[in-house]
């Protein structure tokens, strides 16, 4: 099972998005404030899988600052940028740091929801060939070394 | 009586005269010191200076000497239009030569105000450019009391006389323009600024009439700000079309006019003016500028000469002063106007700021609802089929459309907020409108589109996402006014030197102009100047800010849009985009 982080400085936005993480069949923690996910992010072994994170928290980019530990900690991590107030700067920022992709929450007429379903598909399936590239690199190293 | 050292007083007189006229130019004696020592090298009985009023056409008694005067004969008044009761000095200052006679009683001239007069001789003081400026007469009880001689003489303090009257015309000219600059740095109230000027202008600068008119930014018409005389009390409701009479034209083509005779200009209406049209002799009126951009129009009017002689046309000189006024009233008008300005954006500051907090919280929310409507959704799926299911469908349809509309609202309200904050960069605008075009013209529309692009466009400095914004909503507009097909024409051109005039555009800079034209209903005349303002819409659609944010957006750029179509013609917006954008 998937393990994911929600970070969310809005309580009901964390359970909406947890609700329907978990009817997806992941596996979802939260976090309600960027200096929280980093503890959050440090102590978990194995590290998550994902890491959705609001943008606008704390500071107006404190979404960069999530994205940055998850990273830190675990190159393959995927990170998704969520952010209500449309800010292209922050998000094209989020982008260069190695995030997966950005998403409005409000985009009239585009069901965020779905939306994140398929991009988290797509993440996951990223992860996962990056994971497996890296083992198989590992197991020929080791057998070159052999 | 003559005095036989006369020659050698009367030079000493004159030089002291010509010195104190023309170094202490403020000095009243200096008039009475005129006349005085004209009675003396021509041996009068009595004398009298008069002034000439241009305003009234009347001379009037400024200083006096020798014997008989009274109080009544010194508030003697000569009006020049009344031949008949003019007298010698009437004469004198409607010719603007000197006279002199040796016998009234058989004078055609002559009009008896003291009953002991013989001789009488009067001399012209000339103002600048042939403009009477008053008169010396001098009267004795002897007859043939004066010749030639005497008449050079008087003549001679005549032109000291004008010396001193010019100095202090220059002096009230220079106190003026000093008044009126310290007004200027002084004043923020802008109606009371323009009283003062107007004020000033009159009196100071002896431009008989003078009335101040600045064009409404949203009416695009020049409004009066302030006037003397009749027109005063009109002020905020005169008003002329750009181009309309001479104020209009000089409003329009940002070129003074100096006339005389002004009704006889073909431009003339005659619409607002101070005084009766065929009173008005000549006519000056100059662009006020600030910026770069005509903002209204200062203007004079001087009546009618009373003498064929002379007319009362203004000079090259008048002309300048005025300019100069004209150009410091722009920069004061700048100065209240940015002062305006910075109280607002503090406020919009204030207000943004809020507003982006708010939009903030509101997003959330409603993402956070979506995201119930989405569990909801998905539990009531799966129910088994009933009629309760069907109702909580549409229940449930009706919800996930509300909430999609007030992320439309906010999303509105958003781009209404954040229109003026510009990232610029240097953008190919013919691309920038076909980007738009296939973004929000639909693949399958009723209405057919047009693109005329001038592929000679420079590119400039903008904002293209917040630009392209703009555009789609009037892209937008004009296919939700045309639901049953039509045209839209979008067009892009470099302005042509008559758009400068017509719209009113900065002389320093050249502008890009993409018009969107149509075959819809059009912009009915009465909501024209509303259209552009928060929260007026004729759609169903959002809470009206569409246009307001596309103006914001405009304006931000230092561009201009205009709705220029006529009734049932359909709409047509005119967007002007400055090329050299360096100032943003």
């Amino acid at each position: 099972m998937a393990h994911v982080l929600v970070v969310d400085d809005e309580d009901e936005v964390r359970a909406a998005l947890e609700r329907r993480l978990e009817r997806e069949g992941y596996e979802v923690s939260t976090a309600s404030s960027a200096a929280e996910a980093t503890t959050v992010i440090r102590d978990q072994t194995p590290t998550f899988d994902i890491v959705i994170t609001d943008m606008s928290m704390e500071e107006p980019d404190s979404g960069l600052v999530v994205l940055q530990e998850a990273i830190a900690h675990d190159l393959f991590t995927e990170v998704l940028v969520l952010t209500a107030y449309g800010n292209v700067s922050n998000a094209v920022e989020s982008m260069r740091r190695g995030a997966f992709d950005y998403l409005e929450k409000n985009s009239p007429g585009v069901d965020t929801y779905e939306l994140l379903i398929m991009k988290m598909a797509h993440a996951l399936e990223r992860r996962r060939s990056a994971v497996g590239t890296m083992r198989r690199l590992e197991s020929f190293s080791k057998m070159m070394k052999q | 009586m003559r005095n036989p050292e006369r020659s050698e007083i009367f030079l000493r007189d004159l030089n002291a005269l010509f010195l104190e006229a023309t170094f202490q130019g403020g000095d009243q004696d200096i008039l009475q010191k005129t006349l005085d020592a004209g009675m003396h090298v021509l041996g009068g009985t009595r004398g009298f200076l008069a002034i000439m009023h241009h305003e009234t056409g009347e001379l009037s008694v400024r200083c006096t000497a020798g014997e008989g005067w009274t109080e009544d004969a010194k508030r003697l008044r000569v009006h020049l239009a009344q031949e008949n009761t003019r007298g010698i000095t009437g004469h004198v200052a409607v010719t603007g030569e000197p006279y002199f006679t040796g016998n009234v009683e058989n004078d055609s001239f002559h009009v008896r105000y003291f009953e002991d007069t013989r001789s009488e001789i009067a001399v012209p003081i000339m103002g600048p450019f042939g403009r009477i400026r008053g008169v010396i007469n001098i009267e004795s009880t002897e007859e043939n009391a004066f010749d030639a001689d005497d008449c050079a003489h008087l003549v001679a303090l005549g032109v000291a006389a004008s010396v001193h009257l010019t100095m202090e015309g220059f002096i009230a000219r220079e106190t003026a323009l000093i008044e009126i600059g310290k007004n200027l740095t002084s004043t923020v109230e802008l109606t009371e600024l323009m009283h003062k000027v107007v004020d000033i202008t009159t009196e100071a600068l002896q431009f008989e009439d003078c009335s101040v008119f600045l064009i409404d930014e949203n009416t695009n018409q020049l409004i009066l700000q302030a006037s003397r005389g009749v027109l005063a009390g009109n002020a905020g409701e005169a008003a002329y079309e750009l181009g309309d009479g001479l104020t209009g034209w000089v409003a329009m083509h940002g070129t003074p006019i100096r006339l005389e005779d002004p009704p006889s200009d073909p431009r003339w209406k005659g619409r607002f003016t101070e005084f009766p049209s065929n009173e008005i002799g000549a006519f000056l009126a100059v662009p006020i500028i600030s910026r770069d951009r005509i903002i209204g129009v200062l203007r004079v009017l001087r009546r009618k000469s009373f003498s064929p002689w002379f007319s009362n046309r203004f000079t090259q000189t008048d002309e300048r002063v005025l300019t100069t006024i004209a150009s410091q009233l722009g920069a004061a008008v700048e100065n209240a106007r940015n002062f305006r300005k910075l109280i607002r954006s503090e406020r919009m500051a204030a207000w943004g700021e809020l507003s982006a907090k708010s939009a903030h919280m509101i997003g959330n929310r409603s993402f956070a609802l979506k995201g119930d409507l989405n569990e909801l959704k998905h539990l009531i799926l799966q129910l088994p089929d009933s009629l309760i299911k069907e109702s909580m469908t549409e229940v449930l349809q009706s919800m996930t459309h509300g909430v999609d509309k007030l992320d439309e609202l906010l999303r509105e309200f958003r781009d209404f907020v954040v229109a003026t904050q510009l990232t610029l960069a240097e953008v190919d605008f013919n691309a920038l409108i076909k980007e738009v075009v296939s973004e929000s013209f639909p693949k399958r529309s009723p209405v057919a589109l047009k693109l005329i692009l001038d592929k000679s466009l420079p590119p400039i400095r903008c904002d293209s996402v917040k630009l392209k914004r703009a555009f789609s909503e009037l892209i937008e507009n004009s296919i939700s006014f045309q639901p049953e097909g039509g045209d839209l024409i979008i067009q892009t051109s470099l302005m042509s030197p008559e758009d400068r005039a017509e719209f009113r555009l900065a002389w320093s800079r050249d502008f890009i102009k993409v018009e969107f034209k149509d075959t819809g209903p059009g912009v009915p005349d009465d909501i024209k100047k509303r259209i552009f303002q928060p929260f007026y819409t004729s759609r169903v659609k959002g809470m009206g800010l569409g246009l307001s944010i596309v103006k914001g957006i405009i304006d931000a750029h230092q561009g201009q849009i205009i709705e220029i179509g006529r009734k049932g013609e359909g709409a047509h917006f005119v967007v002007f985009l400055p090329i050299n954008n360096s100032k943003l």
